[in-house]
C-alpha cells in the first residue's frame, strides 16, 4: 500500500491498531428440560472461599432437585500443574450435561470463569458463567474477543468474598432459582 | 519498499503535539509524547530484521490481534525503538505469545504483573540497555527505555489492553510502561541467564518475567554471605505473596537481582548457582504461626504446610532466578515478585540481514567460485539496511588462452547473487563490476 503524497506541512503515519474479530459468534445454549437427572458441572479454582460454599450449597440444592453435581476445582495453568487442569477441564466436558463457571470477582479469574465456560459452550452444552457484578463488563468483553458473546451470565453480589457464612447462605440460595432459570432448567 | 507496508495511514500536521492529541484521543498512547511511525523510520526498523513485514509473529492477548512485524515495527518507532533494537522487541514478542506465558491471564488480571524484559547478549551496550547503576528505572538508555514500552504498546494496541476494559489491574505499575535491563555478565559468578535458558553468549537474548514490580531491599547487618542469603530467601517469601494463594508452589519465577558486589560474596559461597539456589529455595519459606488462625486453616487445606509446620514458598530451586545487575553500592538487592500464573520465557534476536562476519563468510564462498580460475572478488561496498552489495571482478592475469577461463559477468552474477542471497537470508541487490566489459574508449566498465 503506496502511501500518497502529502501537502507542506503535513505528514502520513502508519495506523499502529490491529483488527479485533467481530462480536458475533457461537450460539448459547438452553438445558430445555427439568433439572432432575441431569449432570450439573459447578466449576470453582482455589482461591476464591466464598464461591466454594455457594458451590456446596447448591450441590446440596441439586441433589434434592434430583440432579447430580459434578463440582471440579481447577488448579494452575502453566507447567505440569498446567497440564493437568487441562486434562481435568477435559474430562469434566465429557461428565456433565450443563454447567456453571465461576467465580469471576477478579480479572484473571473472571477471564478463566469466561475460558472454563466457553470451553463447555464449545461442546454444545449449556453453560454460565458466575461473574460479580464489579466484573460483569470484563466477562462480556472477554466473552465476545472468545467468540462467544451470547454467553449466559449469573451476575451476582460484589463483593461476596469475606461475607460471613450465614449471608453466603442467604445469597446461594436467593440465586439458585436465577441460576436454573438462566440456565434453562423447566420447572 | 513503501509499497511492501500495509497498514492504513493517516494524515495530520508535521507537529509533535498532533501525534500526541491524536494518540491520546484514540488510545494508542501511554500517556508520554510519541514518534510518529512515518513510512521512513517504519522501513528503517523494518530494515533491521529479516522477517517479511506480513510475517505474524503472533496473536497478542487480550483480544487476540494479530502481530504481524509491520504493527510491531510501528508502534517501535512510537516507542522510540532505534532499527537495531528492534530484533529484541520482535524476540519479546515472540516469547510474550507462547501459552505457558499465559500472557491472556497476564493482561486482564487485577494483579499489577507486567511482562519485564531482560536482555544477555553481545548487543547490550550497543543498544544502550541499562545494567549497571539504576538499571531498573533511572538510567535512561535508549534501549532501555524504549524496547520494554514498544512490548507494552503492541499489548494496548495489537493486544487491546485498555485498563478498565480488558485489563482489570488495581493498580498498575511504573513497569507497565515498559521495562527493559541487562544483566551485567562479566560481574556475575555464574552461568548468564540467557545460558541457563540454553542459548549462548554469542547470542542477543531477551527474557521474560510476570513481574509484580520491583521490591527492594537492603543489608548491612550480614558479614556471612550465607547469612544474607538466607534474609534475602525470607524477604522473597513475604506472606502475602502471589505464592500463598496458590494451590502449590509450582509454577512461576522471582527473579532475584543481585548487585555485583553481592554476587561476588555470593560467588565465593556459592561457587554453582545451583547451589545458590538451592540454599535460597530452603530458606524461602515461613513457619505457620506467623499467619493468623483463619488464614493458616486457608493455607493448610491447600496442603501448603509441611510436616515441620515450615509454608515454602516455591517447590523448586530453580524458580529463583538471580540476575547480576545494577550499581556498585554493596548494600541493595531488589527482587521481581511472580505473579505464579507464568513461566519465564526467552528468545534470541533474529539476526540482521547480515553481519559484517557473516557477510564475510559469505565472500569467502563467492570467492571460491572465481579463483581456481585466477580471479578475485573485491568488495566495493555493503549496506544491509538497503540489502545492496558491490562487488568488483578481478581476473588478473586469467584468461581462456592460458587456460584459466573465467565466466562472464552476466552467467557469474546470477550465481554469486543466489549465494548470497541464501548465506545472508534474504534478496539483494548485486551489482557486480566486470572489468572485461569496458568496451574500447570507454571510461568506466559496465556492470553485469
Amino acid at each position: 500500500m503506496n502511501a500518497p503524497a502529502t501537502p507542506r506541512g503535513r505528514i502520513l503515519i502508519r495506523r499502529p491498531t490491529a483488527d479485533f474479530a467481530a462480536d458475533d459468534g457461537a450460539p448459547a445454549y438452553v438445558l430445555d428440560r427439568p433439572v432432575a437427572g441431569v449432570r450439573v458441572g459447578i466449576r470453582h479454582d482455589g482461591t476464591w472461599r466464598s464461591w466454594q460454599y455457594i458451590a456446596r450449597v447448591w450441590a446440596d440444592f441439586l441433589r434434592r432437585d434430583g440432579a447430580i453435581p459434578v463440582l471440579l476445582q481447577t488448579g494452575e495453568r502453566t507447567g505440569a500443574e498446567g497440564e493437568k487442569t487441562r486434562a481435568d477441564l477435559d474430562a469434566w466436558h465429557g461428565e456433565i450435561d450443563c454447567a456453571v463457571s465461576g467465580l469471576g470477582t477478579c480479572g484473571s479469574c473472571t477471564m478463566w470463569s469466561v475460558r472454563d465456560a466457553v470451553g463447555v459452550e464449545a461442546t454444545g452444552k449449556p453453560v454460565i458463567a458466575a461473574i460479580c457484578e464489579e466484573f460483569v463488563g470484563h466477562a462480556r468483553t472477554t466473552a465476545s474477543f472468545l467468540g462467544h458473546p451470547e454467553l449466559k451470565v449469573l451476575v451476582l453480589p460484589y463483593p461476596l468474598e469475606t461475607r460471613p457464612e450465614p449471608e453466603l447462605a442467604v445469597i446461594a440460595e436467593r440465586y439458585y432459582p436465577r441460576f436454573l432459570a438462566l440456565i434453562g432448567a423447566r420447572r | 519498499m513503501s509499497g511492501a507496508l500495509q497498514s492504513p495511514t493517516i494524515e495530520l500536521d508535521d507537529d509533535p503535539e498532533a501525534l500526541y492529541e491524536l494518540s491520546l484521543a484514540e488510545g494508542w498512547g501511554d500517556g508520554v509524547p510519541l514518534l510518529p511511525p512515518t513510512d521512513e523510520r517504519v522501513e528503517a526498523l523494518l530494515a533491521a530484521t529479516p522477517l517479511a513485514p506480513s510475517h505474524a509473529i503472533g496473536k497478542l492477548p487480550p483480544r487476540h490481534g494479530t502481530a504481524t512485524v509491520e504493527l510491531a515495527a510501528i508502534n517501535a518507532v512510537m516507542a522510540g525503538v532505534a532499527p537495531d533494537a528492534f530484533p529484541l522487541v520482535v524476540a519479546a514478542l515472540e516469547a510474550l505469545v507462547r501459552p505457558e506465558f499465559n500472557a491472556i491471564a497476564l493482561t486482564t488480571t487485577t494483579s499489577s504483573v507486567h511482562p519485564a524484559l531482560i536482555v544477555n547478549g553481545p548487543s547490550r551496550d550497543k543498544l544502550r540497555i541499562d545494567y549497571q547503576a539504576g538499571c531498573l528505572g533511572g538510567a535512561a538508555g535508549r534501549g532501555s527505555m524504549t524496547i520494554g514500552r514498544a512490548v507494552s504498546l503492541c499489548l494496548r494496541n495489537v493486544g487491546g489492553q485498555r485498563t478498565g476494559a480488558t485489563s482489570r489491574t488495581v493498580f498498575g505499575q511504573p513497569a507497565r510502561f515498559g521495562q527493559c535491563f541487562g544483566e551485567w555478565e562479566e560481574r556475575s559468578p555464574w552461568p548468564t541467564l540467557a545460558e541457563r535458558q540454553g542459548f549462548t553468549r554469542a547470542q542477543d537474548v531477551v527474557t521474560l518475567h510476570g513481574s509484580k514490580g520491583d521490591f527492594p531491599v537492603a543489608d548491612t547487618n550480614n558479614d556471612d554471605p550465607r547469612d544474607l542469603a538466607c534474609m534475602l530467601a525470607k524477604c522473597i517469601s513475604y506472606p502475602l505473596s502471589n505464592y500463598y494463594l496458590e494451590l502449590t508452589g509450582d509454577c512461576g519465577q522471582i527473579v532475584v537481582v543481585v548487585n555485583p558486589m553481592w554476587a561476588e560474596r555470593f560467588g565465593k559461597a556459592f561457587a554453582r548457582l545451583e547451589s545458590f539456589q538451592e540454599y535460597l529455595r530452603e530458606h524461602a519459606w515461613q513457619p505457620i504461626d506467623l499467619w493468623r488462625p483463619a488464614n493458616q486453616e486457608v493455607l493448610r487445606r491447600k496442603s501448603r504446610v509441611d510436616a515441620q509446620g515450615r509454608v515454602y514458598l516455591v517447590n523448586r530451586p530453580e524458580q529463583l532466578v538471580p540476575v547480576v545487575a545494577g550499581g556498585l553500592g554493596s548494600l541493595h538487592a531488589m527482587f521481581l515478585p511472580s505473579w505464579c500464573q507464568s513461566e519465564m520465557q526467552s528468545a534470541a534476536v533474529h539476526a540482521a540481514r547480515w553481519t559484517e562476519e557473516s557477510l564475510d563468510a559469505a565472500l569467502v564462498e563467492a570467492r571460491a567460485l572465481v579463483r581456481s580460475d585466477g580471479a578475485d572478488l573485491i568488495l566495493v561496498e555493503a549496506d544491509p539496511a538497503s540489502a545492496r552489495v558491490v562487488l568488483r571482478l578481478d581476473v588478473g592475469d586469467a584468461s581462456c588462452a592460458t587456460g584459466s577461463c573465467v565466466m562472464p559477468g552476466d552467467a557469474l552474477r546470477p550465481l554469486i547473487a543466489d549465494l548470497l542471497a541464501r548465506r545472508l537470508r534474504g534478496a539483494m541487490d548485486l551489482r557486480l563490476i566486470d572489468p572485461r566489459a569496458v568496451e574500447p574508449g570507454s571510461n568506466a566498465p559496465d556492470p553485469a
